[in-house]
């Protein structure tokens, strides 16, 4: 056990208990008072869980989780039509599995195990022997699952999906022609995304996003409340326990989506740079392994790790300043929630396993 | 992993490594513009949302009468309000919020839509003085609607209920109708003085508001208390009304229509001032529902009309008085002048009749046994602006200036009052009328009462008052004020007042009074004088009205006169409505009172008012509520 311990990654380790200090501390400030005055509680026997399960995960060779890829691919797909068929329906959207009393969100740990599935498939083939063929392929691996959770809708979910096809130019490389191509094609997306996929509920998101201020009371709400948040937070912030949006509870889902407001009120904007500078160094790391991982289909797991979590941090902090739609998605570490937290464990156990093989210190 | 692919990877991933950082780059710049650049406008969002002012009412003095018992007091209630901020918009709301509390929707409409002007931290008081059901119903309604909350308010109460309405009056929200009067005066939603001393004393009543600001979390519910101005309660009072001697009044009344005042002959104090019917003040504090409108507002007898300072009666033979000092100032008798009554005279052509053949007469027996036919020819030898300037000399044509609002001058006709209000002129035959008190003369009881004190006194003319002084409501101590001034009228001969006098003493010892066994029995103990007076009805309420309601018109009885005889030291009158002779209803009444206040007051005192204490609302400092 002792032996299979020491596989995690020190300064990896670091950063996340760094991260989860901060992420428990926010938690336990954002529940009091409230029904969530032990959420935190909870939290942290969903960390501790997935501690264990990351520092296992560690000691597994990435290889051996590679050959059954396909398989745990299959049952993600199957899990995922589950949730459309019998799905647990909270406020108009079917995301959950239910065992017993606790739901399950399949959809979190599905796009790690995307990620799995088309890291190996790429990995296969030496990355000048990469063909168009194979890139089609791994799209639509990714493609699909995100389909079926566009349809629980899921939106933010579905775009933390999108990082796993950022693998596909980084086997291929970018042409210059490529690159046009794509500037070219981005409205044409965005027009097709706006007429035909995204529900008026996403619209108004982004309608908001674009003027929160246009309708305070209502859907903007989130997003101003939000802001005077960390802008009350200042330079050094209210204190722990000590702002005022969040105890009075003005800040909205202020354990799950906005969590991050309460931590920008209380520590302000110091809090900030050390929380983005830790996560920065989490990413760094990741890439870092990515580089010196032992095989191919471990490196591009790495990078597409780093991908999602990036896309995570990025999308969630800069939604919660309103600097980008409102999404609802969660950011690793701070956010409350059982499903997302097993799921981060998981693949940060994967990325160990890799460093751990490319015995890199 | 082939040399080939590591070195491409190490290339990409380097690309990476950058829209990384970069990303983290634009995010830091995001937040140092938030938290740094725009950070004070935000701090300033972020208080303004979550401090908020709240009014503190004051609670206002307590009145208590001479003898230092309660009248009124205040207790604490709890009103359902809405804070101005919270008032909801969407009509969806208001309907289904009216509906939940039953209240009537399109009034509950209009009453948020008018306050929306109020001013910052007095709230909206949907439902007043809530009972254990209301606090219940609330707290259910409260689960749907959290912007609204329970406010704990200083209420008074009366004690003596409808033992002196008419004198209290009460507070209530102040209405529209005050606003566009006196603008700038009230704020929306204030408590004033509405009617009685509780208006005309509101001033020294009235406290000074304290506010708070408190911490409010997002669903306007107070979180923590930052700082506040306690409320300045105002100042407590006594009156000079004894509540022993109101109670002995408004018993004597009993189911009788009518008005009765009683003087302090050493000041013009009130003692005790009661009309009939009364009315309790504690119904008239909440919004009035359409049954107590009906009871109160709209009914012909009209109970809320205080008929001591309001009710204009022909005073009757207790004009007399003032007919012998008109007769003796302008020299057309001495106390001395005899005429002769043979039951009925002619003049102008008209036959006047009077109750009785009395024979010869000089002005003591004529005011003893109440002689029409004397005072018609003290009446036909004057002209009818000679009585009203010796009327004017002894203050009866003007109102007596006491502390209570609305007070109503008495009429005392003159050739220039029928020329203003009639558009006619004087006939000399109206004047014969006059002279026994009818026709057009008219006073208010309280008139009557104070020019029986300044004949008690030989000439002092009293401003009438309630209000006595200061009084602080925990130790007690008390802060006499002076009394309003007195003026003395001088008559051109003192010796006329001893004539009068005792004119006065016979009515009670063997005139008119003195038929009434239970006068001669409270006159052994306590010797007084007076007048009885017999009036015809006349326009106090109009005929009409008068003819739906009494089934027979019978006179109204008066008495007016002092006590003791010898040394007095007090004046009253007594108005008894559609009761008939002097003697029989008003004279009684007036012989309890004076039993009261010199024989049983000191034995056996009656009870303070109510005979119930209040759960005070005395508002200490830093008291949470």
């Amino acid at each position: 056990m002792l032996r299979r311990l020491r596989a995690a990654d020190g300064r990896l380790l670091l950063l996340i208990l760094a991260l989860l200090f901060m992420g428990t501390l926010t938690l336990y400030s954002a529940g009091r008072g409230t029904s969530q005055s032990n959420l935190w509680m909870k939290q942290t026997a969903w960390n501790a869980a997935g501690l264990l399960l990351m520092t296992l995960m560690a000691s597994v060779d990435p290889t051996r989780l590679f050959r059954k890829s396909l398989l745990i691919y299959a049952v993600g797909i199957l899990s995922l039509v589950a949730v459309l068929l019998i799905g647990h329906r909270i406020g108009g959207a079917k995301r959950w599995l239910a065992i017993g009393s606790q739901t399950f969100q399949p959809s979190e740990l599905m796009k790690w195990v995307t990620l799995l599935f088309v890291a190996h498939r790429l990995g296969t083939r030496p990355m000048d022997r990469v063909e168009g063929r194979d890139l089609l392929g791994a799209a639509a691996i990714v493609v699909f699952p995100m389909l079926l959770v566009l349809k629980q809708p899921d939106l933010g979910m579905a775009l933390s999906f999108t990082p796993i096809l950022l693998l596909l130019p980084l086997m291929k490389g970018l042409r210059k022609r490529t690159l046009a191509l794509m500037l070219v094609m981005l409205p044409v997306i965005g027009v097709v995304a706006w007429k035909k996929v995204l529900r008026p509920y996403q619209k108004d998101r982004v309608r908001i996003f674009l003027d929160p201020e246009r309708d305070p009371q209502g859907k903007g709400y989130q997003i101003t409340q939000s802001r005077i948040a960390i802008g009350a937070g200042g330079i050094l912030g209210k204190g722990f326990t000590g702002g005022s949006q969040t105890q009075l509870n003005y800040l909205p889902v202020k354990t799950t989506d906005f969590v991050f407001a309460v931590w920008a009120e209380e520590r302000g904007f110091l809090g900030v740079l050390i929380a983005l500078g830790l996560y920065g160094a989490l990413l760094l790391r990741l890439l870092e392994g990515a580089r010196a991982a032992k095989t191919l289909a471990e490196s591009y797991y790495c990078t597409g790790a780093a991908g999602i979590f990036a896309m995570h941090i990025f999308v969630n902090v800069g939604m919660v300043a309103g600097a980008l739609p409102n999404k609802g998605i969660a950011l690793p570490f701070f956010s409350y929630g059982g499903s997302s937290t097993l799921s981060v464990f998981l693949a940060l156990g994967v990325v160990m396993g890799a460093l751990h093989r490319a015995r890199i210190r | 992993m082939d040399a080939r692919s590591r070195h491409l990877l190490s290339r990409r991933i380097g690309v990476v490594q950058v829209l990384v950082l970069a990303g983290l780059a634009f995010l830091v710049c995001f937040y140092g513009w938030l938290q740094i650049v725009r950070h004070g406008e935000f701090e300033k969002q972020a208080l303004s949302q979550a401090v908020k002012e709240r009014a503190l009412p004051a609670p206002r003095g307590i009145i208590f009468d001479r003898n230092g018992d309660p009248l009124a007091d205040n207790r604490r209630a709890l009103h359902l309000v809405i804070q101005r901020e919270d008032l909801p918009a969407d009509p969806t709301v208001v309907t289904d919020l009216a509906t939940a509390l039953g209240l009537d929707p399109a009034e509950t409409a209009r009453k948020i839509r008018s306050f929306r002007q109020a001013p910052k931290g007095r709230p909206l008081v949907l439902m007043e003085n809530l009972d254990e059901g209301g606090i219940a119903l609330a707290e259910r309604v409260r689960a749907r609607y959290p912007f609204l909350s329970v406010q704990v308010a200083p209420r008074r109460v009366y004690l003596g209920d409808d033992l002196a309405g008419h004198v209290m009056g009460y507070v209530s929200e102040v209405d529209d109708q005050m606003m566009a009067k006196d603008p700038g005066r009230y704020q929306l939603g204030e408590i004033v003085g509405r009617a009685g001393y509780e208006d005309s004393g509101d001033a020294k009543l009235k406290g000074v508001d304290g506010e708070k600001r408190v911490l409010v979390d997002q669903l306007g519910r107070e979180v923590a208390s930052l700082d506040r101005t306690d409320p300045k309660p105002g100042k407590s009072l006594y009156l000079t009304l004894d509540a022993g001697l109101q109670r002995t009044a408004k018993d004597a009344f009993g189911d009788e229509k009518g008005a009765a005042v009683v003087l302090d002959l050493r000041d013009g104090g009130v003692l005790a001032m009661y009309s009939s019917p009364g009315y309790d003040p504690n119904l008239f504090l909440d919004r009035l529902s359409q049954e107590m409108v009906d009871r109160y507002l709209r009914n012909p007898v009209r109970p809320m009309l205080n008929r001591a300072t309001q009710g204009i009666y022909a005073p009757g033979s207790t004009w007399k008085l003032l007919m012998a000092l008109a007769g003796l100032e302008h020299h057309v008798i001495t106390p001395h002048t005899v005429f002769y009554c043979g039951g009925h005279k002619s003049f102008y052509g008209h036959d006047f009749r009077c109750d009785a053949t009395h024979g010869s007469l000089d002005l003591i027996g004529a005011i003893a046994k109440s002689c029409d036919i004397y005072f018609y020819e003290v009446a036909s030898r004057l002209d009818i602006d000679q009585i009203y300037e010796t009327a004017a000399k002894y203050g009866l044509t003007v109102p007596t200036g006491i502390d209570l609002p609305s007070e109503r001058a008495s009429r005392v006709p003159s050739r220039e009052w029928k020329r203003r209000v009639k558009k006619e002129k004087w006939y000399a035959g109206e004047t014969i009328s006059v002279g026994i008190g009818q026709g057009a003369v008219g006073l208010t009881p309280l008139a009557i009462a104070r020019f029986y004190a300044l004949l008690a006194t030989q000439g002092k003319e009293f401003t009438p008052h309630l209000f006595f002084g200061f009084q602080d409501p925990k130790t007690g101590q008390r802060e006499p004020e002076p009394a309003p001034p007195t003026r003395q009228v001088d008559t051109a001969n003192p010796e006329w007042w001893g004539v009068l006098h005792e004119g006065m003493a016979h009515v009670v010892e063997s005139g008119t009074a003195a038929t009434n066994p239970f006068v001669r029995q409270v006159a052994k103990e306590v010797p007084f004088s007076g007048k009885t007076g017999t009036s015809q009805v006349t326009t106090f309420v109009d005929k009409a009205h008068y003819a739906q309601l009494a089934k027979h018109l019978k006179d109204n009885s008066l008495f007016a006169g002092y006590a003791p005889t010898d040394k007095p030291q007090i004046a009253f009158a007594v108005v008894v409505e559609n009761a008939g002779f002097g003697s029989e209803a008003a004279a009684p009444i007036a012989a309890k009172l004076i039993q009261y206040w010199f024989v049983d007051r000191i034995k056996h005192p009656l009870p303070p008012p109510g005979g119930r204490v209040p759960d005070a609302f005395h508002l200490e400092p830093g008291e949470e509520d």
